[in-house]
């Protein structure tokens, strides 16, 4: 329960490699807050660098207004779950959870009280007795955070939590944590470098790459307005489609020109270009699969793309296209109202014509690889 | 199935009954030859008949005499002095390994390579040098000779810090996140040490005590320059040594026989019973370098 | 040589490939001596940095403290207690007291007597009450050495204190100025089971190394450039006194000894050479013929495996003086051996395997062999537990792409093995040549090599360095000097062969990949 704040935190290792760019950040009290990003972005380091297990090289963390870059991790008032559950293999289920009390005296009926408590929230209780080798993953991962659980710490911090467990557990813990987020209702920091997690957890999204932040805001905003193509290529899925285009100025409109097809922004999209100033120039056009408009006949600013693969989802198919500018393209399309032929013809070497509506189009500068809209 | 490939399906089981029971027979020499040694010495020491050294291996006359005999002589005095010597060594030399290792497991300290290069020269020094001084300083403060014990403990714990490789390498396979999961649980490091650590490294830590005590059980070297002529300071190794020499052997063959029985039976029947850990500690220890 | 390009060094046939590694070794080795100096030069360099960083730094801290800084420079610790450090302020203080009282009791006389190794020995003088001849004890040039060197030792420590001392008031300076609170005595006790547990654990094992294993061996490395041996021990019977490298040119003179012996040089080269052959002996006869038991234990069909194993693990716990000593009387002209051969009348005359000097690789091939059967176990114990961690799909898929028994040894399980345990390996031979146990309780270095340099004690053929040195050391003459510069030469071969090796091993690996 409480507010974390960095400024212009730093991690520059022995070797003279920074990990970490001034990175700052302010984080409200009750928040949950997701670092996403690929490994070696830095995340996991910031993390540890919060819960004071690397040291600060530079800036200052605050823990509710007060600086704790010198504390021992035990004085931060922070809970931390590890990606391997870190659970203390010599001792029964109930001891793991109960170390942390006993190490701060408290008494035992207590502890007691405390950890049968969140063993029920967690739904472990049967398993009290066992030690962590006698569990299944999710059930190791739901001590390790029935272990933070009890130490009401001010922050609680997740490292990948979820990423050890197969993919059906994966989807199940995600909702638990949503569940235990509002049951703790305290600050949370959690850090994976699975976007989906990330969207479906997070209150705020920092999306980060090679040490820097690349872009902080909501899973909505994020995922609408991404401020660069590494954050729009990161964010959804199936990946955002990058095609080359141009962009052309006439008059007080701009226009996007790709394989012969023209089309016109919408007055917003408009108004911030010119605003911007920007010259008719080369662009990199992306466009989200789920936002492509899949033709089979060809009709005015439709691209003609020819077919590379076809994969079978059961409520949609998920199709490889790629242009004659040699772009590769995915698309999403819904199978119920596909005719039988229309079926039929969506097999390698067919043929099939996309286009789209102004207001789905995210423009990026090839050169700086920013968007020239969002941002 | 043709002939032919049954023929070849046969030929594979029958080739494999053939190497192994090439393989057993060949075992079962290695065993006749490793055990040969033992069987002899054990044999020889319920001779009565003749003290000395003799061409054959069945007693001609058994009894137990060598072993009586053996409480005539200081036999039981350098027992002692190797039993405690041993002991206080197990003790004490596994509590500073396990110190060493730990730390330079689990430390990032500015001097840790430094200080592990410079182990590792000081290492290829033969430890043997020392003695020649340490045996003189030891002789000031009155640990040699008839007193050899307490300073043959000081001797060999003294350095033992540098046998700290074994160790230190089972202590690395024990992950990190526990002992940060630890720190965050408000464990200092000492705490981590005796409650996360030493609960987990059993294996190692009964290999250390192992090998500490066989250590000074077996010790030759060291015990010879510092119990220096004085049969009151000897320790078993260097007392059945000497029963051996040109002068003596002929007297005291059988009985060296029977000391050597009564030496080895305690480490035997320890080492059986921990085996287990041994091999653990040796097969990591040579892994890890 | 021309260098290759991976795909090039592809396209070459098996001897080619075999010719071209091999070119590029030796052509390595000066490049790889260079890197070495160069490596030195650096860390010289380097070193020089760090103390001129220093200097200017204890400079800077003077220029810029505050009186309270000033006065720490001749006072230490004062900082400390002015700034309310207590504890820490009374434990420099006091140490600054304990060095002085030491340098003005005693540690200034050690100091002065160093370069002499003291100036009157032991003199006969006659006492009128009793009408006799006694002796008088002067300088001890044994204990001139010793605490010499620790002198040294301890004035090390106080430059480093001081130095701490100076740096402490600079820290506490800029901690108070950014209106942060120093550290109480309490704090301080309290970090030495924490943040500064590294250090309180080492703080034992470290004392007793410096103490005992560095302390001693820069002793001896000193004696190696003195006369110290029996006839002059420094206290009763005569002085000693530095003769810088007369040592060693006695040892590497080729001029021959006296009665017609060889050179010193000659007999320590043969020493040496047999201590190479023999280690490298050692350690792979183990190593093989223990993985082959190993591997023989471990086949599949092959049943009692634990017995096997047991059976052999009984020679290591059975300690090596019983066993090694039993068996070298097994070997014996009387024992059972002969007496075994004899009985079955293959053979007429007893075989005596360590004293026929006439026939000294007898001895040694015996020695190597009886090694096998005291290493084997150890290696069969090794082995088993690496030759399990090998995957099992590994073989089958050799096994299916046709590799006999033979291949899937050579392809797979030597290398694997030679991988793991290439350390291992290393540190085996080095602790084979090493190998006081085997050689001594085995033969004695038996039999004696009459031709030996006379100055050189009795060295025996089968006598490694390491054996040797103990005989200097024990003999009559107790030639501690030569024994010092036995030790020396010890440890440059050492050092040699690792850093060569470490340098060919296929991969020196991280311990970080460990973690």
């Amino acid at each position: 329960m409480a507010s974390v704040k960095l400024t212009d935190v730093k991690k520059i290792y022995d070797n003279k490699v920074t990990a970490v760019h001034d990175f700052n950040l302010e984080i409200k009290d009750k928040e949950f807050v997701v670092f996403v990003g690929p490994s070696g972005c830095g995340k996991s380091t910031t993390l540890r660098m919060i819960a004071g297990l690397e040291d600060i090289s530079g800036g200052t963390l605050e823990i509710d207004g007060e600086v704790v870059n010198d504390l021992q991790p035990k004085d931060r008032d922070i809970a931390m779950v590890f990606q391997n559950y870190a659970l203390y293999p010599h001792m029964t289920v109930y001891d793991n959870i109960a170390f942390s009390l006993r190490l701060k005296k408290v008494p035992e009926d207590e502890v007691y009280e405390r950890v049968t408590n969140a063993a029920q929230i967690l739904g472990i209780t049967e398993y009290l007795t066992r030690k962590p080798r006698a569990l299944s993953g999710g059930q190791r991962q739901r001590v390790a955070i029935g272990r933070a659980m009890v130490r009401n710490a001010k922050v609680f911090l997740m490292d990948e939590p979820l990423s050890n467990l197969d993919a059906k557990l994966r989807n199940q813990m995600r909702a638990e944590i949503i569940l235990l987020r509002q049951k703790l209702d305290t600050t949370f920091i959690y850090v994976t470098h699975d976007q989906t997690e990330a969207m479906t957890l997070g209150d705020r999204i920092v999306i980060m790459k090679d040490g820097f932040i690349e872009q902080v805001g909501t899973p909505q905003e994020v995922f609408d307005t991404p401020v660069n193509l590494f954050v729009a290529g990161f964010i959804g899925s199936p990946q955002m489609n990058f095609l080359k285009a141009k962009l052309v100025q006439e008059g007080s409109g701009y226009t996007v020109e790709i394989l012969g097809a023209r089309i016109p922004l919408n007055e917003d999209q408009n108004a911030v270009l010119a605003k911007k100033k920007v010259k008719s120039m080369e662009i990199i056009l992306g466009v989200r699969p789920e936002h492509t408009t899949v033709l089979f006949d060809k009709t005015e600013n439709a691209i003609e793309c020819a077919i590379d693969v076809n994969e079978m989802m059961g409520s949609e198919l998920h199709l490889h296209l790629s242009s004659a500018n040699d772009d590769k393209i995915i698309v999403r399309l819904p199978t119920v109202d596909l005719t039988k032929e229309q079926r039929n013809s969506l097999a390698y070497g067919g043929k099939m014509y996309i286009t789209f509506p102004a207001k789905v189009m995210h423009l990026f500068d090839p050169e700086t690889e920013r968007s020239l809209i969002d941002g | 199935m043709s002939e032919a490939t049954a023929k070849r399906h046969m030929g594979l089981k029958a080739s494999r009954a053939v190497t192994n029971t090439a393989i057993h027979i060949l075992l079962i020499v290695i065993s006749i030859i490793w055990l040969i040694p033992f069987v002899c010495i054990v044999l020889q020491s319920f001779r009565v008949e003749n003290s000395g050294q003799v061409g054959y291996v069945l007693p001609k006359v058994w009894g137990t005499d060598n072993y009586s005999n053996l409480f005539q002589t200081d036999f039981p005095r350098w027992y002692t002095n190797t039993f405690v010597a041993a002991l206080i060594t197990a003790v004490l030399q596994t509590v500073i390994v396990l110190c060493m290792s730990y730390t330079l497991s689990r430390f990032r300290f500015k001097m840790r390579q430094p200080l592990m290069r410079f182990m590792l020269i000081l290492g290829m020094f033969p430890g043997m040098l020392t003695m020649i001084i340490l045996y003189r300083v030891l002789k000031d403060l009155g640990m040699t000779q008839a007193n050899a014990t307490p300073g043959l403990i000081l001797v060999y714990i003294a350095s033992s810090g540098m046998g700290y490789y074994v160790s230190k390498g089972f202590f690395d396979t024990i992950p990190t996140s526990l002992d940060e999961a630890a720190r965050i649980d408000g464990a200092t490091r000492a705490q981590i040490l005796y409650k996360i650590i030493l609960p987990l490294s059993k294996p190692i830590v009964i290999y250390t005590i192992l090998t500490a005590f066989m250590g000074p059980w077996g010790d030759y070297v060291f015990a010879r320059y510092i119990a220096f002529g004085a049969s009151a300071g000897k320790n078993v190794a260097v007392g059945l040594y000497d029963w051996l020499s040109k002068d003596q052997i002929s007297n005291n063959y059988t009985m060296f026989c029977a000391g050597g029985v009564l030496v080895a039976l305690p480490v035997t029947v320890l080492f059986m019973f921990l085996q287990k850990y041994y091999v653990e500690g040796v097969t990591g220890g040579a892994v890890k370098g | 040589m021309a260098q290759l390009s991976d795909l090039e060094y592809l396209k070459l046939s098996k001897g080619k490939k075999f010719g071209y590694r091999l070119g590029h070794f030796f052509t390595g080795i000066p490049k790889g001596i260079g890197r070495f100096f160069l490596k030195i030069w650096e860390g010289l360099k380097k070193c020089g940095a760090a103390v001129g960083r220093e200097a200017a730094d204890i400079v800077n801290t003077f220029v810029h403290g505050d009186w309270k800084t000033k006065l720490s420079y001749l006072v230490m610790g004062f900082g400390c207690l002015a700034r309310g450090q207590i504890l820490r302020g009374i434990l420099f203080l006091l140490f600054e007291v304990v060095f002085i009282g030491y340098m003005i009791l005693s540690g200034g006389y050690w100091l002065s007597m160093l370069p002499s190794l003291g100036k009157t020995g032991p003199s006969k003088e006659y006492n009128e009450l009793l009408d006799v001849y006694v002796t008088k004890y002067n300088d001890n040039s044994f204990q001139i050495l010793l605490y010499g060197v620790l002198t040294i030792f301890f004035i090390i420590a106080f430059i480093y204190t001081w130095r701490l001392n100076i740096r402490q008031n600079k820290i506490a300076e800029k901690i108070l100025a950014s209106g942060k609170k120093l550290k109480s005595g309490k704090e301080d006790l309290r970090s030495i089971v924490d943040d500064q547990f590294h250090k309180t654990l080492l703080a034992l094992p470290m004392t007793g190394i410096i103490v005992f294993t560095l302390l001693p061996i820069l002793f001896m490395v000193l004696v190696a450039f003195t006369n110290y041996d029996g006839t002059h021990n420094g206290y009763t019977n005569s002085l000693f006194t530095w003769v810088g490298l007369d040592n060693f040119n006695t040892m590497l003179s080729w001029s021959g000894g006296a009665g017609g012996t060889q050179s010193y040089a000659a007999t320590f080269g043969e020493v040496l050479l047999w201590t190479l052959i023999w280690a490298f002996f050692a350690t792979f006869t183990n190593y093989f013929l223990g993985m082959f038991v190993a591997m023989a234990i471990n086949k599949k069909g092959i049943r009692f495996k634990k017995g096997w194993r047991t059976i052999l693990v009984l020679t290591i716990a059975i300690p090596q003086f019983i066993s090694l000593l039993y068996v070298s009387k097994m070997f014996a002209k009387n024992g059972i051996i002969n007496g075994f051969l004899m009985d079955m009348g293959w053979i007429t005359q007893a075989i005596d395997f360590f004293g026929d000097a006439s026939r000294p690789w007898l001895a040694r091939i015996t020695v190597i062999v009886i090694n096998i059967w005291i290493g084997i176990p150890y290696l069969m114990l090794i082995t088993t537990g690496i030759l399990m961690n090998i995957p099992a799909d590994l073989y089958e898929s050799a096994k299916i792409d046709g590799a006999s028994g033979w291949k899937q040894y050579t392809k797979i399980t030597l290398p694997y093995m030679l991988f793991v345990t290439g350390p291992y390996l290393l540190t085996s031979f080095t602790g084979n040549m090493n190998n006081f146990n085997v050689i001594y309780l085995l033969t004695g270095g038996a039999p004696t090599n009459a031709a030996a340099s006379s100055a050189s004690g009795s060295v025996g053929y089968t006598d490694l360095l390491i054996t040797w040195l103990f005989k200097i050391t024990t003999g009559a003459e107790s030639q501690y000097y030569m024994a010092s510069v036995i030790g020396i030469l010890v440890f440059v071969v050492v050092a040699l062969v690792s850093l060569i090796v470490y340098n060919v091993m296929p991969s020196t690996r991280n311990e970080e990949d460990f973690r």
